[in-house]
């Protein structure tokens, strides 16, 4: 499938309001013979976004770029990156950039298949942004599962370097110099909170830092030098907004948060995959639409809007638009746990047939396996949610275990932990408890619904 | 057990300058380390602690952190099936038993330990989500993945993982190209939209 982009003043608008089907930004490789190599990246207009920076701009017009275009990291925070970017350059150097390619969200999966698809993209992202902060060296980490990804990367790093797109003096700019290194992980969650990554990147126990001092403030990120930390995604829009400009990327999509987003989603939808749409497509599209409906055309029950760290919303929600900006404000904000929340994207449905005792107890158990234990609401919470959850949902339940986990719940979230995971381990579960509290009770009375029978959905081992 | 003469420049010429510390160099380090031996011990600790200036405590202490670095012998071929949500739902339990069933293993231990068939061949254990959901339930063989491999494909699958393999496969929804293309007909089949009516 060929794919020319459009110039820049062509007068194609993607937005909210456009007919689709839309055109695909970030995932224009995928089906090209090739597409993930250099030659093919050429072709389809590679490497013209740093080439414009470098040539045509000057650093701070880049950031000024980035940060019209409104474009929000797209890692879970939703900061805006040009904002960063330009915060970062304030403080003195040398200074750092670190890819977090870690994605270990349960139901979040577009970063792995961005970078199989196009690393080339994401290395032109990196190199703008090293262009525009004033960065000689940059770091790739990469979830240590992820080896077929790592090796995609440092194919695309020595074709980039032995084509002088990395290295010294960088398309012919004098001292324009940038190192790039690819770093795995080693299975740990955690590792995706950025300066746990920076822990693990240094060769440490991947236990979150105290802020301030910030990543990017001198003492606070990699090495304690000023530090970057973006999402693969985040950086594999920077070169089309140099090409196109900040003004066509700020209207496609939610206003608020636009751009092109690569949704997944999963569960049980017919058709699972990696979506690429504007920011804001509703939920009703992305599960009806495009992702083929329900399996067995059950109703949806309910959704995990941003994978396994936020709210759940419930199966009647299904208008509500996907993004940062929606899912973060009233009304999907649940005091004392706050937002909903979106995360990376990464949609899990389940059906009228889920048990979602059984759901959250697997839930509850990651995050009590994946805290790092360095505070003590979120080791020692984690592991009560765990127990409790798992008692429930092996058929032990007491009626009073419902109290105990809305005790637990509320001392671990609302923000008293020194990283955001102690929210997340919280946000389904209370979310359950608030939408889907019969089930919970008909267990503890010695009532559990019979493993969703018929349904192919087992009861939990454990 | 030792790290071999390559290991030992590898890590001196080309993680630690990749770095400005050195100890940053660790993990490339572990991970060589196990690629050599299948696994980390004490002597491993002691070496590369040596090369990064590190107590091997310290290196210990670190390598304990992160699941896939393993301190004790594992079997030839490590086998673990995801358990978080989206292959929960598509089935990832009755999967998990029937590959324990096969390699005579128990499954339903309830926990998260690794069991090693007594030939030594195969370690399984249940595992977190490998980014793979669109191909639940998602397995992974030595740092491979393959799916999606229901109950009923298992035996099939101990038989030819190969046939099974996803990696560098697009993703389901992009059999086609990367367009997201609305399904055929798709307003048939889908209720309403809520507030639809109003
Ligand atoms: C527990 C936890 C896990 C996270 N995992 C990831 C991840 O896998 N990938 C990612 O990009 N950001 C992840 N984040 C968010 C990062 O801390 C950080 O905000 C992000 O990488 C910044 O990049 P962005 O501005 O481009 O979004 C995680 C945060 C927390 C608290
Ligand atoms: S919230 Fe949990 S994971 Fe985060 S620093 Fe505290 S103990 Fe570690
Ligand atoms: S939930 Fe199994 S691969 Fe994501």
């Amino acid at each position: 499938m060929t794919q020319t982009p459009p110039a820049a003043d062509a007068p194609i608008q993607h937005g909210a309001g456009q007919p689709l089907p839309w055109e695909p930004v970030l995932m224009t490789a995928v089906g090209r013979e090739g597409g993930r190599f250099l030659p093919d990246y050429l072709l389809r207009g590679g490497y013209q976004g740093l080439t414009k920076a470098v040539q045509e701009m000057d650093p701070d017009s880049v950031i000024k770029e980035v940060t019209d275009s409104k474009l929000l990291g797209r890692g879970g925070a939703g900061f805006p990156t040009g904002v960063k970017w330009g915060g970062t350059k304030r403080n003195p150097g040398p200074r750092h950039l670190v890819v977090n390619a870690d994605e270990s969200e349960p139901g979040t999966y577009g970063n792995r298949y961005a970078i199989d698809a196009d690393p080339h993209g994401l290395i032109e992202g990196m190199l703008v942004c090293c262009f525009a902060v004033g960065i000689q060296q940059a770091y790739i980490y990469i979830r240590g599962e992820n080896l077929y990804g790592a090796e995609v990367l440092e194919h695309a790093l020595k074709e980039a370097y032995a084509a002088g797109y990395i290295g010294k003096n960088i398309l012919g700019k004098e001292g324009f110099n940038v190192d790039i290194s690819v770093t795995r992980g080693a299975g740990a969650y955690v590792c995706g909170e950025e300066t746990a990554l920076m822990e693990s990147l240094e060769g440490r126990r991947a236990q979150p830092r105290i802020r301030p001092p910030f990543p990017i403030e001198v003492g606070g990120g990699l090495f304690g030098r000023p530090t970057v930390v973006n999402n693969v995604e985040t950086l594999m829009c920077v070169p089309h907004i140099l090409v196109r400009g900040a003004a066509w990327f700020a209207s496609i999509g939610a206003p608020a948060c636009p751009g092109p987003k690569l949704y997944t989603i999963s569960g049980h939808v017919n058709r699972p995959g990696v979506y690429e749409l504007p920011m804001g497509t509703t939920l009703y599209d992305l599960i009806y639409k495009y992702a083929g409906g329900m399996k067995r055309n059950q109703k949806v029950k309910a959704v995990s809007p941003g994978a396994l760290a936020c709210q759940l919303l419930p199966g009647t929600d299904l208008n509500v638009q996907m993004d940062t900006a929606t899912l973060t404000r009233p009304p999907h904000w649940h005091p004392p746990f706050g937002p909903v929340g979106f995360g990376a994207g990464g949609i899990i449905v389940y059906g009228e047939e889920t048990d979602i005792v059984q759901v959250v107890a697997r839930a509850a158990g990651f995050f009590a396996r994946e805290s790092c234990g360095k505070c003590v609401p979120c080791r020692e919470g984690t592991h009560w949610m765990q127990d409790v959850l798992g008692r429930i949902a092996h058929g032990h339940g007491r009626p009073r275990d419902l109290g105990i986990l809305e005790d637990v719940t509320r001392n671990i979230g609302g923000r008293k932990t020194l990283c955001a995971l102690g929210d997340f381990s919280v946000n389904s579960v209370a979310s359950a408890l608030r939408l889907f509290r019969p089930e919970f009770e008909a267990y503890c009375n010695g009532h559990a619904r019979s493993s969703a029978a018929g349904s192919g959905v087992p009861v939990a081992a454990g | 057990m030792s790290l071999s003469q390559a290991a030992r420049d590898r890590i001196v010429n080309d993680f630690i300058p990749r770095y400005p510390s050195k100890r940053a160099a660790l993990m490339p380090s572990l991970w060589l380390a196990q690629e050599e031996a299948g696994w980390l011990g004490p002597e491993v600790f002691e070496e590369v602690g040596e090369l990064l200036d590190l107590h091997p405590t310290d290196v210990a202490s670190v390598a304990s952190f992160y699941v896939m670095f393993h301190r004790r012998k594992i079997g030839d071929r490590l086998i673990e099936v995801c358990e978080n949500p989206s292959c929960f739902l598509n089935g990832s339990d009755q999967t998990y038993a029937r590959i324990c069933d096969r390699l005579g293993l128990e499954a339903g231990h309830g926990g998260h330990g690794m069991q090693t068939t007594p030939d030594g061949k195969f370690s399984v254990r249940p595992t977190e989500c490998l980014a793979a959901c669109d191909y639940a339930p998602v397995v992974q063989v030595d740092l491979r993945f393959y799916g999606p491999v229901h109950e009923a494909d298992v035996d099939a699958f101990l038989a030819n993982m190969e046939a099974f393999s996803i990696q560098g496969k697009p993703s389901v929804s992009m059999a086609n190209g990367p367009q997201a293309v609305p399904v055929d007909g798709w307003e048939g089949h889908a209720p309403p939209a809520p507030g639809s009516a109003a």
